[in-house]
């Protein structure tokens, strides 16, 4: 056997494939193969901020249209991608105010950026890589924040060709100034800029880190707002320890759930959510230990209390109300309060009655 | 708007805020995005309803 080694994409081996030459585990951004989507396949009306499909990737929007977000299956072909994150505007805004954006985010997590250096000399250079795709052409920006040292870059790329998968690829120099803190706290906001008001585009740009200044954040931008015919989809986004892009590194499905699940898990099982025990003859309780340890303490909620229900004593007992007293990163201790006295000391299990909308979820992203 | 909540089997207040508008349940820690809301929102000088029924 024997390889060559590639400088720029990686080594090849003597059955021809190209590898990539850095260790798995190389790209910095999760589900940006855009695979999972635990919250949900399609969703209509989207005017606010939030994470709405595809794991990890949030659409930040303030007066800038109607969306409607989509995992999609066109992907580029040819290129190991069966999935792509789908935003369509549904009720146009051609005149952003000021104070307007529309933006799709990927945030990274401070623990998983301390390799690059940043804040010391040395400072590694990034290389994002994504595909993507729109009818609207013109200058699009692609930004990274970094929310605890408020330092910012910029840098603009275009969309050449009307309804067609373009690969960009961008490098970005590392930074000496401001470091990184090393937490669960939010080390990078990766932007890729879809509209922005004057407040944030009548600067000039910001192309090399800095102190953030908001005008000079997205200079340039096209509106993707100004039409209900425009649409963006994305895919194979891969952030690497690199100067060059190299291929994308796909992982399994699981790995790539688990990797969300430290930050977002939807239970929609019908059946054996936890098992629970009556502390009292109108408390029971459980304990849920949680797929994975997730990045924070987790906000819970759930649907209505009529779709949970307790199988206990050879009996289905419904739930009048449900509570979430301790919370932590693993485990969350849950109190039922049944539709009718139980005894003292009986064990069951929690279910949900059936149903696709029924779940309980919980939500650490940042 | 937010409300206290007890633990029933400390008898002490839980160390979770309920969220009235959609009943989610959001624990004190320092990391999470809602509790940051939460702190924001108690900041501007609003104040949750205590806890009991």
């Amino acid at each position: 056997m024997s390889v060559a080694i590639n400088g720029t994409n990686g080594i090849t081996y003597n059955d021809g494939s190209l590898q990539p030459s850095a260790p798995v585990g190389k790209n910095l951004i999760i589900n940006g193969d855009m695979n999972i989507a635990q919250r949900g396949t399609n969703v209509t009306g989207i005017t606010t901020t939030g994470y709405y499909t595809v794991d990890r990737f949030s659409q930040v929007v303030s007066s800038a249209g109607t969306w409607t977000q989509t995992q999609s299956a066109d992907a580029p072909t040819g290129a190991g991608f069966y999935n792509s994150w789908e935003i369509n505007c549904t009720t146009a805004n051609a005149s952003l105010a000021a104070g307007a954006f529309l933006i799709a985010n990927h945030a990274i997590e401070g623990f998983n950026l301390q390799q690059l250096g940043y804040g010391a000399a040395g400072a590694k250079t990034i290389t994002l890589s994504f595909w993507i795709k729109s009818n609207k052409t013109g200058t699009y920006i692609l930004g990274i924040y970094r929310p605890t040292s408020g330092r910012q870059i910029s840098t603009s790329y275009s969309i050449s060709v009307a309804n067609t998968w373009e690969k960009k690829t961008i490098t970005i120099p590392g930074d000496t100034s401001g470091t990184i803190t090393n937490a669960n706290t939010e080390g990078f906001r990766i932007s890729w800029w879809l509209g922005a008001g004057s407040l944030f585009s009548s600067g000039t740009l910001n192309t090399s880190w800095g102190a953030n200044v908001s005008a000079n954040r997205a200079v340039g931008q096209v509106n993707l707002a100004d039409s209900t015919s425009n649409y963006i989809n994305i895919t194979g986004v891969q952030l690497e320890v690199n100067t060059t892009a190299t291929p994308f590194e796909h992982l399994q499905y699981g790995q790539q759930l688990a990797l969300c699940q430290r930050y977002f898990w939807k239970w929609t099982e019908r059946h054996a959510f936890c098992a629970m025990a009556a502390y009292s003859t109108t408390a029971i309780y459980g304990a849920f230990v949680y797929p994975t340890t997730m990045r924070a303490a987790p906000t819970w909620t759930g649907s209505a209390n009529a779709d949970l229900i307790i199988l206990m004593n050879s009996a289905s007992v419904t739930a009048s109300s449900f509570a979430v007293e301790i919370i932590t990163t693993n485990s969350a201790r849950i109190k039922i309060v049944p539709s009718s006295s139980r005894i003292q000391g009986q064990a069951g299990w929690l279910e949900t009655v059936s149903g696709a909308t029924k779940y309980i979820q919980a939500d650490a992203e940042l | 708007m937010y409300k206290k909540l007890n633990d029933l089997i400390t008898n002490q207040e839980a160390d979770v805020i309920l969220r009235l508008s959609d009943g989610a349940y959001i624990p004190k820690d320092e990391a999470n995005t809602d509790y940051q809301e939460y702190l924001e929102w108690v900041a501007e000088g609003n104040t949750p309803e205590p806890a009991g029924d």
